[in-house]
């Protein structure tokens, strides 16, 4: 009887849209960041735990139940799930989860975690257990897991190169791990038989068309077809909620912090004394727009970020208004204050109206910024007339996405607006993108700033156990930052999130913020959001 | 059919200049492959995965002679390499996927356009100076002188967004499954209508404009004279005398178009998100996927080439003097 009904029932179809492809290309490699499909981590590979950045970083276990450090905090031990099956049905033990971390330490491409950095070696106490030996203290170390998948050895252990393994029919843990359909215009991924979870999940399948870009999703939105997406859509209210205003609806919060920052670590000696300077610093973050930036580049979607902290709003629980107030001075528009500042600290202009270094060297930089990405050139433009009217001489530079990651990455470039990555608590993007460890390393730590205060504080927030001393270590943290400006804030970019309620509810809205809504690959919350929703009956 | 051997040799070294640039082009360029396959991995690449990306893919860096040498001998192997963006798959895999669906949809508009245009064209010409004749050929003027991306967007928003009587993306409707079935044929057909529409406007022009010319110069001749004092009717002289070899221009005319409607299908697939190579080849230009860019040029080198050689040959057949060695 039982099963009778569960199959008069008609099955749920979610479409959604994650990534722009011009041609799907079957490949469920989770290691394979570049070419992995991106409903591959979450909904094939089930995350150990997800920390949820809207609910000041708690846990929300999945895979895992708990993890515990020991008392030297040299090693950490997690405990699995009781019970957990693979898709294919072989169950999902700690075997598999050393398995996986050994793959990665013996074959740095498919660290996508960075391990290799953090991890001496990996025990299994018991089939639930896994142990793992740090190699430095760092109570940080589950947040940086986490987007590790952990994948079944029974499968991996005979790929030869788990880089180019295009595991078309994954075996995996998440609550989508069918592939039913693949043709280059559209997949679909269901149910896993095996889902430990089975209870929370209401969606039977995911469909994914294929879709080249947001020219491409304005043409299709009339067919209303599309359940849940993240696209960058020009005046929203009237191409998208307009449409049906019913069930289309769409929420989308402040993101990741953007900011101007400048190579401290500079080949020309004119701007390396400037940007090393932090008067100098001051006058740009006041030469700033940031409300042209927002309203005219953005189209109204980002926020102004006038905090010298930098602080993103989604962390407002971490705010600390000490660091603040006193040094967010410096985050007005005023050209007027922007020209004493300099003239007051001896930047003089030279005969073409532009400054030179209180040393008398020349000042001229180009702001890099990828082509193609339309409203931060518009945003870069901005700053660079808003430095001109301060006597800087700065241009604007549009290298291929590539060539901008290398000029970063080589520190062959002068100035660069970006944004970091953060994590589910404000940590993680700090640390990454100011730390002397990360500096020029990663993209999202363009400045080279090293500051060997800001690291000893970066070093005790790792050593750190409770909450309440992360808490006075981070407000440390953002003190030095607002003292020292060491980056330019200037925005804080939206979260891209549209949903329809026409054949779904339960959707994650700005009366009810619990989590972070996006379908994208960068959140997992999205595997908790897919659970909340129940097809319209 | 026999073609003279000077042709012949015209034809090879054009092969093997595009073969020596196809080859050195991408190399002369700033950026490359390992460097766009470390920006894949985007803000989370960790330093040992660039480092271990480089050391697999950028170290094997061969004396320039070698690379060439490597590259002739995967040539002749059709191997054109792996794809960037969509690594692990071959170059060949890639292209494969889409070359069909544009030489489906660029087969289908110059058909559609031959039929269209060289029918205009017999026409105005038969009546030069009429009143069809004095609109119809302005008029072509102008289609040849609007951009096709004007006519793609033209027609998406109209028949599309707007009146949404045609589908506005794909080439079959994603919920099929290609089968030799009605259903599917339809829908291809159906996707087909708007890409073959904006690529026409040019190629209908480019005919009338030729048929017309080439179609006055033949009216003048002894033959066509003959045929209407032997009291033919006057449509059995048009087509059957007349047009029929003033065709051959605008066969020529076809083979040296093919470039321009190879550029008007990118636009167009972009426009309607057709898998074609046009789309393709956008996909990988913004992604620096130099293998990719690089077997496709070489593909649309071998089409344009193999278009004229085919045009040289069907003049050999249709073309009497040609045929009998007097030319």
């Amino acid at each position: 009887m039982m099963v009778a009904a569960a199959e008069a029932r008609a099955e749920s179809v979610l479409t959604m849209h994650i990534e722009e492809q011009t041609s799907w290309v079957q490949n469920f490699n989770p290691f394979d960041l570049g070419g992995r499909r991106q409903s591959t981590m979450d909904f094939v590979y089930e995350p150990l735990v997800i920390f949820n950045d809207y609910d000041g970083g708690k846990p929300v276990w999945r895979l895992a139940t708990a993890y515990k450090f020991a008392d030297d905090l040299k090693s950490i031990t997690y405990t699995l799930r009781d019970g957990v099956k693979w898709s294919d049905g072989q169950p999902l033990t700690s075997a598999d989860m050393k398995f996986t971390l050994e793959m990665m330490l013996k074959n740095p491409a498919v660290d996508t975690v960075g391990v290799g950095e953090t991890v001496a070696s990996v025990e299994t106490p018991s089939p639930t257990e896994v142990k793992i030996n740090l190699k430095d203290v760092d109570t940080h170390f589950p947040e940086s897991l986490a987007d590790f998948p952990v994948v079944p050895e029974h499968i991996w252990k005979d790929v030869k190169d788990p880089l180019a393994f295009k595991n078309e029919t994954p075996v995996g843990s998440g609550p989508m791990t069918e592939i039913r359909r693949f043709t280059p215009q559209v997949y679909e991924q269901c149910r896993n038989p095996n889902y430990w979870d089975a209870a929370s999940l209401k969606v039977d399948c995911l469909k994914l068309p294929q879709i080249s870009g947001n020219d491409q999703m304005l043409a299709l939105l009339p067919e209303g077809s599309i359940d849940w997406f993240g696209s960058f859509l020009p005046q929203i209210d009237k191409t998208y909620v307009g449409l049906d205003a019913e069930h289309n609806g769409y929420w989308q919060p402040p993101a990741e912090t953007v900011s101007f920052q400048m190579n401290l670590k500079s080949s020309n000696a004119g701007n390396a004394e400037a940007f090393n300077d932090m008067t100098f610093r001051r006058a740009f973050s006041l030469a700033m727009d940031r409300t042209s930036m927002v309203d005219i580049a953005g189209f109204g979607y980002p926020v102004v970020n006038t905090h010298a902290s930098g602080l993103p709003p989604r962390f407002d629980s971490w705010r600390n208004k000490a660091a603040e107030g006193a040094q967010d001075e410096w985050m007005a528009y005023n050209i007027d204050k922007a020209n004493k500042l300099l003239d007051d600290a001896g930047y003089k202009k030279d005969g073409d109206g532009f400054r030179t270094t209180p040393s008398g060297k020349p000042i001229a930089f180009p702001i890099i910024v990828p082509n193609g990405w339309t409203d931060w050139i518009d945003a870069v433009q901005i700053a660079a007339e808003g430095l001109r009217k301060i006597g800087v001489n700065a241009s604007v530079a549009t290298p291929e996405y590539e060539q901008w990651q290398k000029q970063i990455l080589d520190g062959t470039f002068e100035a660069v607006m970006n944004s970091r990555a953060d994590g589910p608590t404000p940590f993680r993007g700090y640390f990454q993108s100011l730390s002397t460890a990360f500096a020029g390393r990663i993209t999202s730590a363009p400045s080279r700033y090293s500051n060997p205060e800001l690291d000893k504080v970066f070093d005790d927030y790792r050593r750190a156990t409770t909450d309440e001393e992360r808490k006075t270590l981070f407000d440390q943290v953002q003190v030095i930052v607002a003292d020292n400006l060491p980056v330019v804030p200037v925005f804080n970019g939206p979260t891209w999130y549209q949903f329809s309620t026409k054949r779904f509810t339960g959707w994650v809205t700005k009366d009810e913020p619990v989590m972070n809504p996006e379908d994208h690959d960068n959140n997992r919350m999205r595997l908790v959001h897919l659970l909340r929703l129940k097809p319209v009956q | 059919m026999r073609l003279s051997r000077r042709r012949l040799a015209v034809y090879c070294v054009a092969f093997l200049f595009a073969i020596v640039m196809n080859f050195a082009v991408p190399r002369m360029m700033p950026g490359s492959p390992v460097d766009s396959m470390i920006a894949q991995l985007g803000p989370r690449a960790t330093p040992a995965a660039i480092e271990a990306i480089k050391a697999r893919f950028g170290a094997i860096e061969q004396p320039i002679w070698q690379q060439f040498v490597d590259y002739v001998v995967g040539l002749a192997h059709f191997d054109l390499g792996v794809s960037v963006k969509y690594y692990p798959q071959t170059v060949v895999e890639v292209l494969g996927r889409s070359a069909g669906w544009t030489a489906f949809l660029v087969f289908t508009a110059i058909v559609f356009s031959l039929c269209v245009g060289v029918l205009l064209g017999a026409v105005a010409a038969w009546r030069r100076g009429g009143r069809f004749d004095s609109f119809v050929s302005p008029f072509s003027v102008v289609l040849i002188a609007v951009p096709p991306v004007i006519i793609a967007l033209a027609t998406l928003f109209t028949f599309g967004v707007t009146l949404r009587l045609l589908p506005v993306g794909y080439a079959y409707d994603p919920s099929l499954d290609p089968g030799l079935d009605f259903t599917f044929f339809g829908s291809v057909f159906l996707h087909a209508i708007m890409p073959v529409l904006t690529l026409s406007p040019y190629l209908i022009g480019e005919f009338q404009t030729t048929m017309r010319s080439s179609m006055i110069s033949v009216l003048g001749e002894d033959y066509v004279t003959m045929g209407r004092a032997k009291g033919l009717s006057e449509t059995a002289v048009m087509f059957g005398y007349a047009a029929r070899n003033a065709m051959l221009p605008v066969l020529t005319n076809l083979a040296l178009m093919l470039g321009a409607v190879f550029g008007g299908s990118i636009v167009t697939e972009i426009v309607f998100n057709y898998p074609g190579l046009g789309l393709t080849l956008y996909t990988a230009s913004v992604a620096r996927d130099y293998p990719v860019i690089q077997g496709q040029l070489l593909l649309m080198t071998i089409a344009t080439l193999g278009a004229n050689l085919l045009v040289d040959i069907i003049y050999g057949v249709v073309d009497p003097r040609i045929r009998e060695g007097r030319a």
